[in-house]
């Protein structure tokens, strides 16, 4: 069974005072108290490390000489925000340990560019909540292909870790995967195979295997016990509830990802794969601009509309920044842009996660068409525009000036040397955070 | 254009998302255009199911003289009688939609025909660029409009999507005219299908952030935070590489460029 | 005197070829389809037809008009003459003095004509209309000189004998063989006074007689389905009657000079689609065409014939799919042809049977068929914008006074705001209304401009019958598109049916109609207007379709607007860009017909442009700004109302 081995260096996540400034911060006669105690803004900690709050130090004196409180602590930011970083470094997880299993649950994960997906994450997830309802000696494990970058397999719930790394299952290789597949059907008999529903691979994985195996799979699960699973079926109109196959397809969210818990990533090994000469024959990634992407289906959308005059300098700076161009009703009506790349309630509704509108004001029915968008940026000369009112950023400027900046720093950061820095950078935050 | 090679398009009712009425499934649509393309009039496009549906119209209003059907109930499954109408026959060819927008959606279909014909199964075909010999080279739909180029040994079973050639329009005097070859087969009741419960699709929960703070402050201040960005900065003072760094930064922080 | 004898014997064999022409242009004609037509009751009407309903269209242009009732009066008078007093050589003073009346007439008319063709506007044809005033003098000289000794006038009363008197003779006749063959070979075989001929016959056997004696008719004809083609495919596929009257057309242009597309550079020119039309069933190219092209389109390289698919090389598609169906042409045609009907039958013939409806109307049309809204949204959603405006649904109450059509303005937020203020007015007025809610379907306007009858068809039956569930009096809507399908397309499927609560037959009204009369009965309490100049654009489906110029007018009135026109207003408004699908459709152009419009509206020096129907809202306020603000009345009215206190 498994138990849990806890080295908690909690030293790290110890509360740090300083006498000093709690002193300054108490006495209203320092006079260095009112800085402190601005900063602060009551943020004291008794000594259990409660916090303790000042009632003379909350508020300040208005205009009309009455007090007044900040409840919102809007002006509050800088102190303890420290405190909290120092705070996230610390803590190793328990360690999850299972010897011996007598059974098997495969996870194939897409591990796009690499990484696992938060969708891998949830469907490890999921795979521990069948072994903890199974009560039995069961290990998760993780089937990936080719090259992995992951490191930190043992945070995300990977017991044992099958990597399968030979050069046939680089690139387009449905067939040899699914032949390592079979292999490791036939030498492990997992209880259950767990695949991503997704365009990424899992599906076609998951079909091919199921198809060999002449079981029948469940697509499109999202809500799976050990016993019965409940499935979108009918493009997503319908539920369908059934018994549990061994072989299910997970929809994103399927379950919560493992968060409380390291786990060995003990590796497992394959033997005798019977690779046969494949019949499809990858002939590569043929290069794609960003324009030839469906409007509809694009991620980062960059729009012109009637505030835009320099017409070349736009699509230069849709290349560089690799965006889809959009447009508006009215510089398709000018025949700026074709009607295909109209935005909006009457051309495309779009989806995208990132919505650069460039000089357009936000008609009513624009304003309709980028209704799904997640975040809005807004160049615009007018503060008063809706597009403004609706963007997540604003810049008030002529457009010109500002396309012809974002270009600069789009061929700055494609030049490698920079690139490196910076990725090292976000991967160093992004481990951070994965930390926490 | 192409050397002569024989197309089946499998075609099913689809499901409007809005209204929930039946309609020319997109993703069949697009697999009788692709058809359309690789052998003009001589595409064979197969139903499995009712030949009073009045959506096989629909179908047959992009053009086609005739469209097979291969009459069974709803309840029966759709791969026996496909198989053996398939089986024996010379095509090279056989186009499907990748997943169906009725009944299970699991989009096994493609993957059971192949393995049971044993035919090549390529996903997910955006394009058939040539047939050379008894090769054919396809464009393989990628996610964010990506591609990649694949060769194949006939004959195949390809699934297409969403990303293929847009289906043409419906013509409604050619549908109407079109002749329909009603085969009756034998067919085979989904036995384990009807074992379950299909209800109209819950919702979804949206799953909420969940704020691991050590001390109640924190934890009321994580529930209390505004979302970032709902604010909606407005840069209206900085000069205009400030203005550009911001959104650039933005760029950058939700990885769109890259 | 040896060659006394000519005259009448030329005028006898033009008589005669000119009757073969005719037999043979009633066969090219009769190559149509058929179609029932009263011809006695035709026939008989025919002049009134002619001297009543045409000249009131005629008489838009006095100058023109004035010339033609001298020319064409006395022309028609001095033939008739001309075969008793020289064909048959009835010798009587009387006539021949009448004959010589009338060719003076038709003299002074020709020498109008004449003037107006020395420096004619863009929109006449040229070729040979050039020489047709010449035609007229020459006939009209020719026959005054040959008539003078019957009419026994003494200075010319002799003709000089021998030599001379030969030559005059075969002078003469010179010019009768030339002024005749213009008059009466010309007339059968093709020439510019073709008009005459077959728009004499179009008047009698025209396809809408409802138009005459100041009656409408402007539904379009219901498709015949499950043919074994839908539409018109050749020129044969029209009417024989639609044949006939493209062949009336006399190349005047109004239609060319009030066409919005036209004017806009998107390829279509309604005179050179008629002309286009001849050409198809005559068979033969347009290169004789000598009137404005369609714009940015050669002239010559159009070839048809009566078996020809007409959008194979005679017409180009964009030509159909730029007609906003407005009926300016329609309205404006002295000759009363129906270019809208025969469009929309060439579009059936695309959308139907070739599926080649372009850009967005594939599209467009099969969300219709889906989720009966063109653009696609859940049905369920119809009634989302009433959430909080306490409508009654007639599903519950069965019965009401007034069925408020909501139309599919429901879906769009800008028309949101036209349906909330008139519901608010409503509501001002103690109005006993509901609405269908979710029952509400597409009136199947756009499906129908597009060309897909079927679908228009599917939906005017299944609207109809959720109609018949109910009882209520009036059917009010703010859609003029809704308002004229409602009204005069719905009839064809059965509409008559609908019976009101007290059992007389229901009333399709327009809300600026509808408000004018609460108005009027006093149930509306309105604030004097105090914004500035307002004018008032008058929707093409209002108007032109179901005349109704008056009413926003008079509620423009009674808020004490004086409303500054426009030059094109009323019957002469111009199309804002937003019917007949020409939105969906989008063929390219110059320029955008909205933006004409809004520069008609800037003309005014209006800061607020008032209009009645949400397609116009949008599409004016899709002109970018700046630009007068664009209000619909029941938003302007829905803005003075006092409400009561309580």
């Amino acid at each position: 069974m498994s138990h849990f081995s806890s080295e908690d260096s909690s030293l790290d996540s110890l509360l740090r005072r300083d006498p000093r400034t709690e002193w300054i911060a108490r006495n209203r006669l320092h006079p260095l108290h009112s800085a402190v105690a601005s900063t602060g803004q009551g943020e004291v900690r008794g000594p259990s490390g409660l916090l303790r709050r000042n009632p003379h130090v909350i508020g300040f004196i208005g205009p009309n000489g009455i007090k007044r409180i900040d409840r919102e602590n809007l002006s509050s930011a800088g102190l303890n925000s420290k405190k909290r970083t120092d705070e996230a470094k610390q803590t190793q997880l328990p360690l999850q340990i299972v010897e011996n299993p007598d059974g098997y649950i495969m996870v194939v994960a897409d591990m796009i560019g690499g990484r696992l997906t938060s969708h891998d994450k949830d469907i490890l997830g999921l795979a521990h909540q069948l072994v903890a309802e199974s009560n039995r000696n069961t290990v998760v494990v993780l089937v990936c292909f080719g090259e992995s970058k992951e490191t930190q397999f043992d945070l995300a719930g990977v017991d044992r870790l099958i990597h399968l790394t030979a050069d046939e299952f680089e690139g387009f290789a449905p067939e040899a995967r699914v032949a390592a597949l079979m292999q490791v059907e036939v030498q492990y008999q997992p209880e259950r195979w767990l695949f991503p529903d997704s365009v990424h691979g899992g599906t076609d994985l998951a079909c091919r295997l199921a198809a060999k195996l002449g079981e029948r799979p469940v697509a499109q699960a999202w809500q799976v016990t050990a016993s019965t699973t409940v499935s979108r079926g009918a493009s997503s109109s319908q539920d369908i509830l059934r018994e549990t196959p061994r072989i299910l397809m997970l929809m994103e969210e399927c379950a919560n990802a493992i968060e409380e818990t390291r786990h060995q990533v003990l590796p497992m090994f394959v033997d005798g794969i019977e690779q046969t000469p494949p019949n499809l024959v990858d002939q590569g990634l043929i290069a794609v601009d960003a324009n030839a992407v469906p409007l509809a289906e694009a991620e980062f959308i960059l729009s012109a509309g009637n505030g835009i005059h320099n017409w070349d300098q736009f699509h230069a700076t849709a290349l560089a920044l690799g965006a889809t161009e959009g447009a508006s009703r009215v510089a398709v009506d000018d025949g700026f842009m074709p009607r295909a790349r109209q935005v909006g309630a009457s051309g495309t509704w779009v989806t995208a996660r990132v919505y650069l509108a460039v000089g357009i004001s936000g008609a009513i029915q624009h304003m309709q068409g980028i209704g799904q968008c997640d975040k809005v940026v807004a160049i615009n000369t007018d503060v008063g525009c809706d597009m403004v009112k609706r963007a997540d950023l604003a810049v008030i400027a002529d457009s010109e000036e500002v396309l012809a900046e974002l270009s600069r720093l789009a061929e700055e950061y494609s030049s490698p040397k920079k690139r490196l820095s910076i990725n090292e950078e976000t991967k160093n935050q992004e481990e951070k955070s994965d930390a926490a | 254009m192409q050397p002569n090679i024989n197309v089946v398009s499998l075609v099913s009712v689809g499901r409007h998302p809005q209204s929930g009425r039946a309609r020319r499934a997109e993703q069949d649509g697009q697999a009788v255009e692709l058809g359309l393309k690789l052998a003009g009039k001589a595409l064979t496009v197969v139903h499995a199911g009712n030949a009073q549906e009045p959506v096989l119209r629909q179908y047959a209003g992009m053009g086609l003289p005739s469209l097979t059907v291969l009459a069974q109930e709803s309840n029966c499954d759709a791969l026996p009688v496909l198989v053996s109408f398939l089986k024996d026959k010379p095509i090279d060819v056989v186009l499907t939609g990748v997943r169906a927008e009725s009944g299970e959606s699991s989009g096994m279909l493609p993957y059971l025909l192949a393995e049971q014909l044993g035919w090549s199964l390529v996903p997910r075909v955006a394009d058939i660029i040539g047939v050379q010999g008894d090769e054919v080279e396809l464009l393989l739909a990628l996610p964010r409009g990506q591609r990649r180029a694949v060769k194949v040994k006939l004959p195949i079973i390809a699934s297409v999507d969403n990303a293929a050639q847009e289906a043409r329009q419906t013509a409604f005097g050619p549908g109407l005219r079109a002749q329909f070859n009603v085969l009756t087969v034998e067919s085979v009741v989904d036995e384990s299908a009807s074992r379950w419960q299909i209800n109209a699709a819950k919702p979804r929960p949206k799953r909420l952030k969940v704020v691991k703070a050590k001390t109640a402050a924190d934890r009321m201040k994580a529930a209390t935070a505004k979302p970032m960005g709902s604010g909606g900065k407005i840069m209206k003072d900085e000069t205009a590489a400030e203005k550009a760094q911001a959104i650039f930064d933005l760029l950058l922080e939700e990885k769109v460029v890259r | 005197m040896m060659l006394d004898w000519l005259p009448p014997t030329l005028i006898g064999v033009l008589l005669v070829i000119a009757a073969i022409g005719a037999v043979r242009r009633m066969n090219l004609w009769r190559a149509g389809q058929a179609e029932k037509v009263d011809a006695l009751a035709g026939l008989l009407a025919m002049p009134k037809r002619y001297l009543h309903d045409l000249h009131h269209v005629v008489e838009r242009d006095k100058y023109m008009s004035r010339t033609h009732v001298a020319t064409g009066g006395g022309f028609v008078l001095a033939m008739v003459l001309v075969v008793f007093v020289h064909l048959f050589g009835i010798d009587s003073k009387v006539l021949a003095w009448a004959l010589l009346a009338a060719l003076v007439m038709m003299f002074c008319g020709a020498l109008f004509v004449y003037k107006r063709r020395m420096n004619p506007p863009s929109r006449l044809s040229k070729g040979p209309w050039m020489r047709l005033p010449k035609s007229l003098l020459t006939f009209s000289i020719t026959f005054f000189v040959l008539t003078l000794p019957a009419a026994g006038l003494p200075i010319v009363g002799k003709l000089p004998e021998g030599f001379g008197g030969w030559l005059l003779t075969l002078v003469l006749s010179v010019l009768i063989l030339m002024s005749l063959s213009e008059m009466l070979f010309g007339m059968t075989w093709g020439g510019p006074m073709k008009h005459a001929f077959a728009g004499a016959l179009h008047l009698a056997f025209h396809r809408r007689p409802e138009r005459f004696d100041g009656g409408r008719s402007t539904g379009l004809k219901p498709a015949v389905l499950g043919e074994a083609s839908h539409g018109v495919a050749k020129p044969i596929d029209f009417k024989w009657n639609q044949l006939l009257g493209f062949d009336a057309c006399v190349q005047c242009g109004r239609c060319e000079a009030v066409c919005p597309a036209f004017a806009a550079g998107q390829p279509l020119n309604p005179k050179k689609l008629i002309q286009d039309m001849v050409v198809g069933f005559a068979g033969g190219t347009d290169e004789k065409y000598a009137g404005s092209p369609y714009p940015n389109i050669e002239v010559g390289n159009a070839k048809g014939a009566p078996n020809q698919i007409i959008t194979d090389g005679l017409i180009h598609p964009d030509t159909l799919w730029s007609c906003t169906t407005c009926r300016a042409c329609v309205e404006e045609c002295p000759m009363m042809i129906e270019h809208v009907d025969a469009i929309v039958d060439m579009r059936r013939f695309l959308t139907l049977e070739k599926g080649d409806t372009p850009n967005k109307g594939a599209q467009v049309l099969e969300n219709i068929i889906a989720t009966d809204n063109p653009n696609g949204y859940a049905p369920a959603s119809r009634t989302h914008w009433a959430a909080d405006q306490n409508l009654n649904l007639m599903k519950d109450v069965r019965q009401a006074d007034v069925l408020f059509w909501v139309s599919d303005g429901a879906f769009d937020m800008r028309s949101q705001r036209i349906l909330r203020a008139f519901v608010k007015l409503m509501k001002a007025a103690n109005v006993d209304v509901a609405i269908l809610g979710d029952e509400e379907l597409d009136s199947g306007d756009v499906a129908r401009r597009l060309g897909d009858d079927a679908t228009f068809q599917s939906l005017a039956k299944r609207n109809l019958a959720t109609l018949s569930k109910y009882q209520f009096n009036k059917i009010v809507t703010t859609d003029p598109h809704a308002f004229h399908c409602l009204k005069n397309e719905y009839g064809d499927f059965g509409s008559d049916g609908l019976l009101s609560i007290s059992g007389e037959s229901v009333v399709v009204l327009h809300h600026t109609t509808f408000l004018n009369q609460l108005v009027k009965d006093g149930r509306l309490q309105l604030d004097t207007f105090k914004g500035g100049k307002v004018t008032y654009h008058d929707p093409c489906y209002l108007g032109r379709y179901n005349g109704e110029y008056e009413a926003p007018r008079e509620l423009l009135a009674t808020l004490g607007i004086d409303v500054a026109e426009m030059e094109r207003s009323g019957y002469r408004s111009r199309c804002c860009g937003g019917g007949g699908g020409a939105p969906i459709t989008d063929i390219p152009g110059e320029r955008r017909i909205a933006d004409m419009r809004m520069e008609d509206v800037v003309s005014t020096g209006a800061e607020l442009v008032a209009v009645g129907c949400q397609q116009c809202t949008a599409m004016l306020e899709g002109v970018v700004e700046p630009r007068p603000v664009v209000k619909d009345i029941a938003e302007i009215l829905a803005g003075q109302l006092i409400e009561e206190k309580h």
